[in-house]
């Protein structure tokens, strides 16, 4: 039998004013189940507070409702106060009667009698109340980063830097990704390298870290604070114990395009792809080397044509006998800084981008202008190695364009087209420059003034428009393009001619979907609230950094990668994760297994087990919810013919006791008004 | 019963009717915005009374269905605006759903006056209040909530609904059923020596003449008692379901197939325990009419089918369609016939139709897509569905039923033909498949990986929310 107490607050004068409280608490004492009703001037306050603990113990409470303000207001208060009284605080239910109806009726009578109903209503409701329990997840105290661009970096130093272990996976031989390769950055000219390699360097000397270079993330299962990843650590044939020394490079034979200097420059099979590589261990590409790989029945293995890195190397760390390996790790979250790539400017064929060596995109051009690029930092086009004389940027290719590319805006753009004039001004303080662009965007601290710079100062000319086409005629190209300020077309000789492409991300579909991290419509990573969380994925736990989740420049990238090893800090800073125990819950003996609420949950919180409820034989296979991952937004329910599955705290007996309540209300105000002669 | 508060209830001015509203709302965004009107200090009448919800998402429109079968003389259903949903997509589920919902609801003579359905977000206070205000003077207007769910209070006419013209076609002849049923014999008898299935669902002739009944063959020999014609109506997909030891051969025409393409799709059947043979029908016959659901039935034989078996033999696959046909539909002329009808006549016909309703549940049982162990009729922790054969359990079973099929139902038709009130529930389905099929442009597919439409959504779906 319920013994249910009902506490009426004036709110001060906020709901007595409109709201007669004694009547309401009359009809309350009239309500089956209520065992005491109480009111106070200020129920949240103190006093107010002790008075609900000790009718709970005195009264001998089995449910309590506060008639108060909004639930969203002072749930939580009420809810502790109900905890220190001795009963578990999910057995208390706030009725709403001040924002949803002190505030917003005038009439006393009516909201008298709305008041006395909305009581009604959650008495209702809490007589189907029943304990919950917070739901405890235990963690793994050690957080996976995916991808050693700026923005694993940055977030393996913030996790590492509070105490907390972090295994960090990249995929290319060196940490570093696309910021390494850029040669100075906007708006303030730093050199890039010289601002990231202190801290690739950091990482690698991190007690807190595991490094783990070119090596793939192949699977991840669990759920938060219990990831297992599966590492794929591809073979180097390369000992850890390389000194860096290059002899092994200088003896040998083979010579392949240099992929971290985006093909403008040569390496060896054995290689190191920048000199400040961390680690500088060396990296042997068998898609290069002339020792064949091949395969027979006995297994893999290895032709040795030609032997001269190995015999060339003092400390005798070549070995052609290395095989891939597979490591597990338990994690308690995981960082996605997957980051991104350019997309392919031959895809729009008029601006020429693979048929002319003298177009070149944003990172081309931004290793041709480095002092460690192909060119040491003198700026020659690829063609023939001359000094261009005139240089046509031109913007948005790809961007802001969804008929042949995306239709976002890679927000980079501008601003390092800018810097790419300056920096080729600088360098060729003779030379001509002109930037073809719909609209300027330099939303950020110090990038409106840094544009000006460029076009004031270093003189570029900033056309408004787009480019038609690119031909080339002898040695170099005719731009033909439209003036949209002028109203003119224009065609202007370039000597060579840079692409500022859209960045589109790195990671491969199929990674999402196996780190159950949602993608949009572009492959970059969904967060679970564009505003409010982020950095968080639909997978509790999942954590996206950097150019993953969208375009970044270098600031914001650092900025979210803090973000998420906050949030991932959040975590881990407790042995045991606790979550809200109104989630949803799967009677296993009405389950029939159909999983449409497997395919509309959108937290992939919903397993299928085998069970034999009931002593089925053969084993049904039925819905269960994972607890640590569920939301209990409830969709599952909606969907469930059966109503097998049902949310804890929203339960469909509690949602069937109010309907019935608010759509048949016993009405007992009206008597006591009418006994006092109607409305008042 | 008409819901005439007595004089001094409060609602409104003493002695006056006032409708009761409940209302369903998200937890963050509209219950936020329902605080927010209060926070601003504006008004609006007293008449709604929230009932809140995480997400509304969470909102089974069976919800709106109690609500009015308790008495209340409206329904809004409030949550974030599309994109802005706390978890994502509820409201995106919630807004195909409650659409075919409000449609049926239409169709069934429901004054759309009553059902109502808006985003509202957190800081939308102003529209909150104004959204009451609307929202009560509708309802007021459609008046009290009396006739809706109850018994007919008056003789309904029924009204008379168009009669379907001369069958498009003629049944197949002697012949050519001869020869599909020799074929088909054949085949299960390979089968069985096979030892590929350990049974063959087909049809075999029934006790009475010109009825054909189920038949489970066991043994080569058996096979004999397999027959083939326009008589053979009963979906079998429904037999095949949580059987044990070995492989099923399923005798199937492209309706049947559907639905076992939806038993694959929902875990009920596994593809390697049946065998799926198609046959090449050209129509089911009940009497000398030709089915409705055969009028338009233009689809190739289920590309689900591993043998397709027609007069002129048996082919591994799925073939084409014989002869196509899309003449129109009867049931779409019925259907027609009624939407041109006021909403209180259409209330009036239905009324008729589930008065008859004497709670045999044969429509479930005929169903294949009805497959729980469990039905939600038979719950009462709650109890969805009153028990006594009349008014509002009546309604609400129909109700129910409809919905769980919406978006499922492969247009078989056996719930109709099986029904011994003879209620027109064929014209239920597939007034909800037509919509489903306008709005969201999915029929039910015959391929497994497809989903259904109630369990997916586009972020522009169109839909009544406001």
């Amino acid at each position: 039998m319920s013994r249910i107490g009902v506490f009426v607050c004036h709110c001060g004068e906020n709901i007595a004013r409109t709201v007669d409280v004694e009547s309401v608490c009359g009809a309350a004492r009239d309500l089956p189940g209520v065992a005491h009703v109480s009111d106070y001037p200020f129920m949240c306050s103190s006093p107010g507070q002790k008075l609900v603990k000790q009718a709970i113990r005195t009264h001998n409470l089995t449910g309590v409702v506060v008639a108060a303000c909004s639930p969203h207001m002072h749930e939580t208060t009420f809810r502790g106060a109900v905890a220190e009284g001795g009963l578990n605080p999910f057995l208390c239910e706030i009725a709403n009667i001040r924002e949803q109806c002190s505030w917003v009726h005038t009439d006393p009578a009516e909201a008298t009698a709305k008041a006395s109903e909305i009581v009604e209503q959650m008495v209702a409701k809490v007589r189907f109340d029943t304990e919950l329990q917070p739901i405890e997840v235990p963690v793994t105290r050690r957080a996976l980063v995916v991808g050693g661009g700026i923005a694993g970096i940055r977030s393996a130093l913030d996790i590492a830097k509070a105490g907390y272990s972090v295994t960090l996976v990249e995929r290319e031989p060196s940490l570093g990704g696309n910021m390494a390769r850029l040669s100075e950055t906007f708006p303030t000219l730093d050199c890039s390298q010289c601002i990231l390699t202190p801290l690739m360097v950091e990482v690698s000397h991190h007690p807190n870290i595991e490094l783990l270079t070119y090596s793939e993330v192949e699977g991840i299962s669990g759920y938060v604070g219990n990831f297992n990843v599966r590492i794929r650590r591809k073979a180097r044939f390369v000992l850890e114990d390389c000194t860096g020394c290059d002899d092994c490079a200088r003896a040998c034979p083979v010579a392949t395009p240099n992929d971290f200097d985006m093909g403008l420059s040569w390496r060896k099979a054995v290689y190191i792809p920048f000199p400040q590589a961390v680690p500088a261990i060396y990296t042997l590409d068998t898609g290069a080397c002339v020792n064949a790989e091949l395969e027979s029945a006995n297994g893999r293995y290895r032709v040795l044509a030609c032997e001269r890195c190995s015999l060339a190397c003092a400390p005798g760390v070549i070995d052609y006998d290395m095989r891939p390996e597979i490591l597990e790790r338990e994690v308690g979250v995981v960082v996605l800084a997957t980051g991104y790539k350019l997309w392919d400017a031959s895809q729009a064929p008029e601006y020429g981008y693979g048929r002319y060596p003298d177009v070149v995109n944003g990172l081309e051009f931004e290793r041709l202008l480095s002092a460690s690029g192909p060119t040491f930092g003198e700026l020659r086009r690829p063609s023939d190695g001359k000094v261009p004389k005139s240089v046509v940027f031109i913007q948005c290719v790809g961007s802001r364009d969804p008929e042949h590319g995306v239709a976002y805006c890679s927000r980079t753009c501008c601003m390092y087209t800018a810097k790419h004039a300056l920096l080729y001004k600088h360098k060729v303080p003779d030379g001509k420059a002109y930037v073809f662009y719909i609209d300027i965007r330099a939303a950020g601290k110090g990038y409106e003034e840094f544009i000006n710079r460029v076009m004031m100062e270093d003189e570029v000319l900033y056309l408004r428009g787009r480019v038609g086409r690119v031909v080339r005629e002898g040695d170099r190209m005719v731009v033909y393009g439209a003036d949209t300020l002028s109203g003119q077309s224009v065609q202007i000789d370039a000597e060579m001619v840079v692409l500022a492409t859209a960045m589109v991300p790195a990671a491969e579909e199929s990674f999402g979907r196996m780190v159950r991290a949602s993608t949009d419509q572009y492959g970059f990573f969904q967060e679970i609230h564009p505003k409010l969380r982020p950095v968080e994925t639909m997978t509790a736990g999942v954590l996206l950094a950097g150019a993953a989740q969208g375009p970044k420049d270098i600031p914001d990238t650092v900025a979210q990668a803090s973000a998420a090893a906050s949030k991932a800090l959040e975590i881990l800073a407790q042995p045991v994760f606790e979550r809200e125990p109104t989630v949803a819950r799967v009677n296993e003996s009405v389950c029939i297994g159909c999983l449409d609420c497997q395919r509309v949950c959108p937290y992939g919180a919903i397993d299928v087990v085998d069970v034999t409820a009931r002593g089925t034989t053969p084993a049904k296979a039925v819905a269960r919810v994972n607890e640590a991952m569920c939301e209990g937004c409830g969709i599952c329910t909606s969907v469930c013919r059966s109503r097998a599955i049902d949310i804890a705290g929203f339960d469909d007996e509690q949602v069937f006791a109010q309907i019935t309540a608010v759509a048949n209300p016993s009405m007992p105000v009206t008597e006591a008004l009418a006994a006092r002669g109607g409305a008042r | 019963m008409s819901k005439v508060a007595p004089a001094g209830s409060g609602y409104q001015t003493a002695g006056e009717w006032a409708p009761r509203i409940v209302a369903f709302t998200c937890n963050w965004c509209s219950y936020s915005g329902a605080d927010m009107a209060g926070t601003a200090r504006l008004t609006y009448p007293a008449n709604v009374r929230i009932v809140r919800m995480l997400c509304s998402g969470r909102m089974d429109p069976l919800f709106a269905l109690k609500a009015f079968e308790e008495g209340a003389d409206g329904v809004l259903v409030s949550g974030c605006h599309p994109g802005d949903c706390h978890y994502v997509q509820g409201n995106l589920y919630a807004r195909r759903r409650l659409e075919i919902f409000a449609d049926l609801m239409e169709l069934l003579g429901l004054d759309p006056r009553r059902l109502h359905f808006a985003w509202v977000s957190a800081s939308e206070g102003v529209k909150w209040s104004e959204l009451i205000g609307r929202v009560t003077r509708s309802v007021l207007e459609a008046g009290p909530n009396g006739e809706w769910l109850s018994a007919p209070t008056a003789e309904f006419s029924s009204a008379k609904l168009p009669e379907p013209g001369p069958p498009p076609r003629t049944a197949p002849t002697r012949d050519a059923n001869a020869a599909t049923t020799s074929h088909l014999r054949q085949l299960a008898r390979r089968l069985l020596e096979e030892g590929e299935v350990s049974r063959v669902i087909g049809y075999a002739e029934g006790a009475q003449s010109d009825q054909m009944v189920p038949a489970f063959v066991e043994t080569p020999e058996d096979a004999e008692r397999l027959v083939w014609n326009e008589r053979c109506y009963a979906n079998l997909a429904n037999y095949a379901v949580h059987r044990s030891g070995g492989a099923t051969a399923l005798i199937a025409k492209t309706c049947d197939a559907k639905s076992i393409a939806g038993l694959l799709r929902e875990n009920q059947l596994r593809r390697d325990e049946v065998v799926v043979v198609g046959v090449s029908c050209s129509g089911i016959w009940h009497g000398d009419r030709l089915a409705a659901k055969c009028y338009g039935c233009d689809e190739d034989v289920s590309p689900l089918a591993d043998w397709t078996v027609g007069p002129d033999g048996t082919a591994r696959g799925s073939i084409p369609a014989a002869g196509r046909d899309t003449s129109p539909d009867p049931r779409d002329a019925a259907l027609e016939a009624l939407s041109s009808l006021p909403p209180d006549e259409r209330l009036a016909f239905w009324q008729g139709e589930f008065d008859r309703c004497i709670r045999c549940y044969a429509c479930r049982a005929v169903c294949p897509m009805c497959y729980c162990d469990t039905c939600i009729t038979d719950k009462h922790r709650p109890q969805w569905i009153s028990a006594p054969q009349s008014g509002p359990g009546n309604t609400s079973w129909n109700v129910v039923r409809a919905m769980h099929l919406a978006g499922r139902c492969s247009d078989c038709d056996e719930c109709a033909r099986v029904c011994p009130s003879g209620i027109r529930l064929d014209l239920i389905n597939r007034s909800l498949a037509q919509g489903i099929k306008r709005k969201y442009g999915t029929m039910v597919s015959a391929d497994p990986a497809v989903k259904t439409a109630l369990t997916t959504y586009r972020p522009d779906d169109a839909g009544r929310f406001v």
